[in-house]
């Protein structure tokens, strides 16, 4: 359990230093210096210590909605293997996972529409929009993985994978972690679904739901949303790609365990600063184009694990 | 050929039968009175026969010289070689202007929160300028309210459009928005994300300029109306210079000195709004490009002139002498420098597919509403307006300055980046060209004030036509119109974002980029 809980505060730890890097890689391709990457570090900090303002117009689920959010994630980073492919297991399997997000998505939705504000409404109801398509795509696209290592359990998806060598590689876990990368793209709110540095009331998605928390509460929505992004990286990391995960608890797996995991989530938020630069955000209405195709692919993923 | 002022009102003579009392209005100019029986048909016909269009329509309060509470229209036509200015008395009401030529719609609104001057049968007569607190009765811009009034808050909550149906919201947006931009509300009326309908409602940054223009020296003026709408300061100093100095001859050298300080501040605005228009869309890596091309423009402006903006060049009777040999060195090669950067970096927009799937077909304008609105500047030339002011009446030295006018038809956001984009190459055309011909005396010369009638000075700023209208009495002001090229396309936005969705508005908005400051004064 130690170790669970080790990955756990590990992720939560990193997790503002990755949106600080994916920034400051960003800055990089602007031919800008750009803030420090430990700028979130210190936002999150200053949010912490400042008062809430509350409308008055709020239920109890606008105070609930962030604590809900925090629990979501801390519970999934509890699930899902980070540098060592021991889980929490007993917890659940990979449904567990992406129900919690789930989850975490509703509250986030509801507390958007709770102020009554027209923008978190606005905010709320495309984020609707995005998940619909975007919910079954992670399930199909993790369920190949399931199918090609025969178990739903993620730890065990990284192990059989890792252990296996190019065995269990096919055509599938491509066309399924393609599918998966779109759609991490669009769950945490990045270019071209959503702009993450915008300041357009109008044009927002994410950012409009969580428009009207301030202080602590916004701390741990932003904090959480950073680890949702590292969860997402993790699962992309270990569920597609797990070579170098430690499979045993000993030091020397762990190190490289703990290095493998880094580089590839160095290199993740580097191809997602990279698209964030070479693009312009879509269209609202073109954003179910985008979606769809990524919902195809991890159909076809699935398919061609039974036709291949 | 152009046909001059004087003709038309020979023709206009011709036509009523009568002589017709004329008011002085500078050499190239002509304004007549006429009884407000035939103030509207004659706007009307004028603007069928001549397409004429007014370039304001504004009031003037007489009254304490035996006039009386009087309106003035100032058209111009690309068949005239001037403006022709028409002016009638009233006695506190008149018919409206516009069921019949749209455009009059803002400025009857504005005169009626302004001088208390009613348009009988106008048919949206809610206030425009004034905000929300202001009490009923109270007119700034009548000579019997003293500059200094201190006036009481009253509670008028503005009755906006009501859109009904199943399913339909009102989002109202700012006046405060999250960026740092100035303030205006938008109400939108949408059903899901279309947009139905749309209100625009400003004023929150009015200041009583025009009033204060009033009791203002020329020096003062000029400094005044550089601030009122602080990116086209050359602009609209330079239109309030071409009213002012309209009896007065300026050396050459001086004339083509200002529109080579007109175009430096062209050339950075549009760098601006076409940044804004990559920004917008989460393109960011143009648009810090294009950020930094603009600031080579700034720091150009700043060690040439002192101000980044290019304020306080500009000099009643002359301006500084700022384009010196080495300056001009100086600037031919940033310009080189920055028409190559502007154009690799629209280009790569051009080429990127989701930006064009961006800004193509978003936020159209039509030919017939751009007329009808009579929209100015690049909103209007993307719309296939063909019209620069420029060229159609050329003020200082553009009158021997070779550029082209470039047209759109598209009328959508693309169009509009387009029209700015092949402007900027223009601007560097026509700065080096002016630098070029400035020879002889760069001394300021003593300006003759005119004693009495009205003199109009019309500019192309960066946003389109900008009017400034001052009104002569014993040498001195007494009313001075202001009218913002923002004044005539605020209405367009509210047109152009019928039928899209709501997340693009704020591209839409950015690619007309109006100042509220200048709208609002």
């Amino acid at each position: 359990m130690l170790i669970e809980v080790l990955q756990m505060l590990l992720i939560l730890a990193i997790a503002p230093l990755v949106t600080g890097l994916i920034r400051k890689f960003k800055a990089f391709f602007q031919g800008r210096q750009g803030p420090s990457m430990l700028q979130p570090y210190r936002d999150l900090a200053k949010l912490f210590r400042k008062d809430s303002v509350v409308s008055k117009d709020t239920s109890w689920i606008f105070m609930a909605a962030p604590y809900v959010c925090m629990t979501a994630v801390i519970t999934a980073a509890l699930m899902v293997p980070f540098f060592t492919s021991t889980s929490a297991n007993f917890l659940g399997d990979l449904i567990v996972v992406v129900y919690l997000f789930g989850m975490m998505r509703f509250f986030l939705a509801l507390s958007g529409l709770d102020a009554g504000s027209s923008f978190g409404g606005m905010g709320s109801s495309r984020e609707m929009t995005v998940s619909v398509l975007v919910e079954p795509t992670i399930l199909l696209s993790i369920f190949t993985m399931a199918l090609i290592t025969g178990t739903t359990v993620l730890g065990q998806i990284s192990e059989s994978l890792a252990t296996s060598g190019l065995d269990l590689v096919r055509p599938a876990l491509f066309l399924a972690f393609a599918a998966f990368f779109i759609s991490t793209l669009a769950e945490n709110a990045r270019v071209p679904v959503d702009n993450p540095a915008t300041h357009l009331e109008l044009t927002m998605i994410h950012e409009a739901m969580i428009l009207e928390h301030s202080g602590k509460q916004l701390a741990l929505m932003e904090w959480s949303s950073m680890t949702k992004l590292v969860l997402y990286m993790a699962l992309m990391a270990n569920i597609f790609f797990p070579w170098g995960i430690a499979i045993e608890i000993s030091a020397v797996a762990i190190g490289i365990g703990l290095l493998a995991v880094l580089i590839k989530i160095f290199l993740f938020a580097l191809a997602i600063a990279v698209i964030e630069s070479s693009m312009a955000k879509m269209r609202l209405f073109r954003l179910p184009n985008l979606l769809t195709v990524s919902f195809t692919l991890s159909l076809l993923a699935v398919v061609s694990f039974y036709i291949l | 050929m152009a046909m001059t002022t004087a003709e038309v009102v020979d023709r206009l003579e011709h036509e009523t039968g009568n002589a017709l009392t004329t008011v002085p209005a500078g050499e190239r100019d002509r304004a007549i009175e006429v009884p407000l029986s035939s103030f509207n048909g004659m706007i009307r016909s004028l603007c069928a026969e001549d397409e004429a269009v007014i370039s304001s329509l504004h009031a003037c309060d007489d009254r304490d010289s035996g006039g009386s509470l009087a309106l003035y229209c100032v058209l111009t036509s690309r068949k005239w070689n001037g403006a022709l200015i028409l002016t009638a008395p009233t006695g506190g009401q008149y018919p409206s202007l516009t069921p019949f030529i749209y455009s009059a719609n803002w400025y009857e609104r504005e005169i009626q929160d302004m001088f208390g001057i009613r348009a009988e049968g106008h048919p949206d007569p809610r206030p425009l300028v004034l905000y929300d607190t202001w009490p009923e009765g109270t007119y700034p811009l009548r000579k019997d309210f003293p500059a200094d009034t201190k006036v009481p808050l009253a509670s008028s909550p503005y009755p906006f459009k009501v859109v009904e149906g199943d399913g339909v919201f009102e989002v109202p947006v700012g006046p405060v928005h999250a960026g740092v931009i100035e303030p205006g509300h938008f109400r939108f009326s949408i059903a899901g994300e279309p947009i139905l309908n749309l209100e625009i409602r400003l004023g929150y940054l009015h200041r009583g300029v025009e009033k204060m223009l009033e009791a203002a020296s020329p020096s003062k003026a000029l400094l005044m109306c550089e601030r009122i709408s602080g990116d086209n300061g050359v602009a609209h100093s330079l239109a309030y210079l071409q009213a002012l100095e309209s009896d007065t001859e300026v050396p050459e050298a001086i004339e083509y000195g200002r529109c080579a300080l007109a175009e430096l501040e062209r050339i950075h605005n549009h760098l601006g709004d076409i940044a804004g228009l990559a920004l917008d869309t989460a393109f960011s890596v143009p648009a810090a490009e294009l950020y930094s091309v603009k600031e080579k423009m700034l720091r150009l402006n700043q060690r040439l002139t002192g101000h980044r903006l290019l304020w306080g060049v500009m000099k009643v009777g002359g301006m500084r002498d700022v384009f010196t040999p080495e300056a001009v060195d100086e600037v031919q090669r940033t310009l080189m420098e920055v028409g190559n950067e502007t154009d690799a970096l629209v280009q790569r927009m051009l080429n990127t597919p989701s930006y064009m799937d961006r800004a193509e077909t978003t936020g159209r304008v039509g030919l017939k509403v751009a007329k009808d609105l009579r929209l100015v500047g690049p909103v209007s030339r993307a719309s296939g307006v063909d019209a620069d002011i420029r060229r159609d009446l050329p003020y200082a030295g553009y009158g021997k300055l070779s550029f082209r006018v470039p047209v759109r038809t598209e009328g959508d956001v693309l169009a509009r980046m387009h029209v700015k984009a092949e402007e900027i190459k223009e601007s560097i055309s026509l700065i080096i060209e002016s630098i070029d011909k400035m020879s002889g005396s760069r001394a300021p010369v003593d300006v003759t004030i005119p004693s009495k009638g009205v003199r109009v000075g019309i500019v192309e700023s960066p946003r389109g036509e900008v009017l400034h209208a001052l009104h002569f009495r014993d040498g001195r002001v007494i009313r001075h119109k202001v009218r913002d090229a923002s004044f005539c396309n605020w209405p367009g936005i509210e047109q152009a974002v019928l039928g899209d969705i709501v997340p693009d508005f704020p591209l839409i908005n950015k690619s007309f980029n109006l100042s509220y400051s200048g709208n609002d004064l």
